[in-house]
């Protein structure tokens, strides 16, 4: 379960361009959620999805994964909550281009520890569900838009993390790219019970979601 | 986890390959090159320091009191047969010269020069120093009254072979002697002293002529390279001069010092070049990268990893370009030793400097190690600088600049 408490985040924070960029979150997400941060561009949602995956601080306020706060860890104890415990899907894929697909899937689950055996069991495994078993041994710049935000998304499922966080996941992919992702993505939800948040005004996603969580101006409506 | 950082860094080494390719023959030619002048200065000066102790001095020379201050042949070893044999029996020693020397006129009808009278045996000098290789031209032989002379001495007086001279001085009691003698061979040695002065004839001449005794000489010529040697022999005759060969001829030390220098310039400066290039090349990289490391620490890799996969980087790539350097290295200076380099439009110059002019190398395994030594420093401290700007990454805002 992710807790935020009165959580204000502020850009050039004590200067005239000042932007108040998270007024005031209280939010509670469940585990096994499957739900999108919407609202018009510029309203908060990535800032909310990034000081949620520990990839941002906040100025005030409080961010609970289970029990443990976040807000107050160290870079390290960060970067290892966001190994451990969360899974990132960004717009731009973000696959490592000299790392075969078959390895850029098992790439968090090494980083992690897991045994070879361990790795080649899962990937093959994600890669049957979201069909790119017939690419693993392909790099990354050989395939399509969608193909290489699949990876993207198995390479986050891969080491069953407590929740993924995905910004703009569709961003790049035609309708169909989209409308296939979104029903893999649900599939591993469903089946993985992995909460799934979405930071997107892509209205598939709105439409695929059991949750939508509506932003303006920095604050929940 | 780590197989995957070693496979990321290799292949991200050759990723953009001519690039790599590029630092790895800069570094390659610039280290071929560096060592090529290292195993010439050094086969210069190893050369130059061989034919003077051949020729000359020896490792260790023994002379009499007071002979190398007054130049005097009254200052002699008298009992020279007996130190000889009792000097072939002291470990380390390899070889054993007696020589005797006077210092003179060598007049011809037409010219005059000063000139030094060294009575030696050929066999001796032979086993001592290879003493044939300095010949020039003629033959190496003393009979019919023959005498071997310095090339430049030659050239003073305008002599060649079988050319006549006398040579004058002044014998143990006073008084002053001459000699005739007929020119057999034109000796080489590059030791400027010898080739300008030198005229050697049979040693057991020379005890006549001098009026000493058989077995008196003025100097005991000893090869034997190891350290202990000299104080060993310094105690054993504390009445006589044990000197070795950098004290008899200080300049040879000074030169030495002098290559070595020139040697670490020409090692700095190329070392230079080479870290100047692996930091540009690095550096570039990784700048072509920083968001591949922003978004790896925003998933979830830590620092430590994105370092060591760097260092590997960079060792990768400079250890490629040190083992092609220590290739074409390695070639470059068999070839130096065997054929050397021909600098004979420079002869003159070269041999009135006391060097040859065919120059050949010599090949030391410090060249390679020590450039090993400095490539992986090059490498180490060329990522200092990347590393602090990855260091410096904010994994947000390397995701925010990617929309």
């Amino acid at each position: 379960m992710i807790k935020l408490q009165n959580v204000n985040k502020y850009f050039y924070k004590d200067e005239p361009r000042e932007v108040h960029a998270l007024r005031d979150i209280n939010l509670t997400i469940e585990d096994g959620e499957f739900s999108l941060f919407s609202g018009p561009s510029g309203c908060g949602k990535t800032t909310l999805l990034n000081a949620i995956g520990a990839l941002d601080s906040v100025d005030s306020g409080h961010i609970f994964l289970d029990e443990r706060e976040i807000t107050t860890l160290g870079e390290d104890a960060r970067t290892s909550l966001r190994l451990k415990e969360m899974g990132f899907i960004f717009q731009a894929y973000n696959l490592v281009p000299v790392l075969s697909v078959e390895e850029n899937i098992g790439f968090i689950m090494k980083l992690q520890g897991f045994s070879d055996g361990e790795i080649t069991q899962r990937v093959l495994e994600l890669a049957c569900i979201l069909e790119i078993d017939k690419l693993l041994k392909s790099l990354p710049n050989s395939l399509s838009g969608g193909q290489q935000q699949r990876v993207a998304v198995a390479r986050a499922v891969a080491a069953k993390p407590k929740i993924i966080l995905a910004d703009e996941p569709t961003a790049n992919l035609d309708s169909a790219n989209s409308k296939k992702l979104m029903d893999m993505m649900r599939e591993l939800n469903e089946k993985e019970g992995i909460s799934i948040l979405f930071a997107s005004h892509d209205e598939l996603i709105r439409d695929s979601v059991r949750r939508v969580i509506k932003m303006n101006d920095g604050a929940l409506v | 986890m780590y197989s995957l950082i070693v496979k990321m860094a290799w292949k991200n080494s050759f990723s953009r390959l001519s690039r790599t390719l590029l630092l790895i023959t800069m570094i390659a030619v610039s280290m071929s090159m560096m060592i090529g002048i290292q195993g010439l200065y050094d086969g210069m000066a190893n050369n130059m320091l061989d034919k003077n102790k051949r020729s000359a001095s020896g490792d260790i020379s023994i002379f009499a009191k007071e002979y190398r201050v007054q130049k005097d042949i009254k200052y002699r070893i008298k009992n020279a047969e007996t130190i000889k044999k009792d000097l072939e029996g002291v470990a380390g020693v390899k070889a054993v010269v007696l020589r005797v020397k006077a210092d003179g006129l060598g007049a011809t009808a037409r010219k005059s020069s000063f000139a030094s009278l060294y009575g030696i045996d050929l066999e001796g000098e032979e086993k001592f120093g290879k003493f044939s290789e300095f010949l020039k031209e003629g033959e190496i032989s003393f009979d019919n009254r023959g005498a071997l002379i310095g090339l430049e001495l030659a050239k003073t007086l305008k002599l060649r072979i079988g050319s006549k001279l006398i040579f004058s001085t002044q014998d143990v009691h006073g008084d002053i002697n001459s000699i005739s003698l007929k020119i057999n061979a034109i000796l080489q040695t590059t030791n400027i002293s010898l080739d300008s002065n030198a005229l050697f004839i049979d040693r057991k001449k020379v005890y006549k002529f001098l009026g000493i005794n058989d077995g008196e000489v003025t100097q005991i010529a000893i090869m034997g390279e190891e350290e202990s040697l000299e104080n060993s022999l310094k105690d054993k005759y504390p009445e006589y001069d044990v000197k070795s060969f950098l004290e008899l001829q200080p300049m040879m030390q000074m030169m030495q010092d002098m290559m070595f220098i020139f040697n670490s310039i020409t090692f700095f400066i190329v070392m230079s070049v080479v870290f100047v290039g692996i930091l540009g090349v690095m550096y570039v990289s990784i700048l072509d990268r920083i968001r591949e490391f922003g978004i790896m620490l925003g998933i979830g890799m830590h620092y430590k990893y994105i370092r060591m996969q760097i260092f590997l980087e960079a060792i990768f790539v400079s250890l490629s370009g040190y083992l092609s350097g220590a290739f074409l290295g390695a070639v470059l200076l068999v070839y130096l030793r065997d054929y050397g380099i021909d600098l004979s439009a420079f002869s003159d110059a070269l041999e009135m400097w006391g060097y040859e002019s065919v120059i050949h190398g010599t090949i030391k395994l410090s060249y390679f190690t020590t450039t090993f030594a400095a490539i992986i420093t090059a490498s180490i401290l060329s990522i200092l600088i990347p590393l602090r700007k990855i260091k410096k990454i904010n994994p947000i805002d390397v995701i925010k600049a990617e929309k």
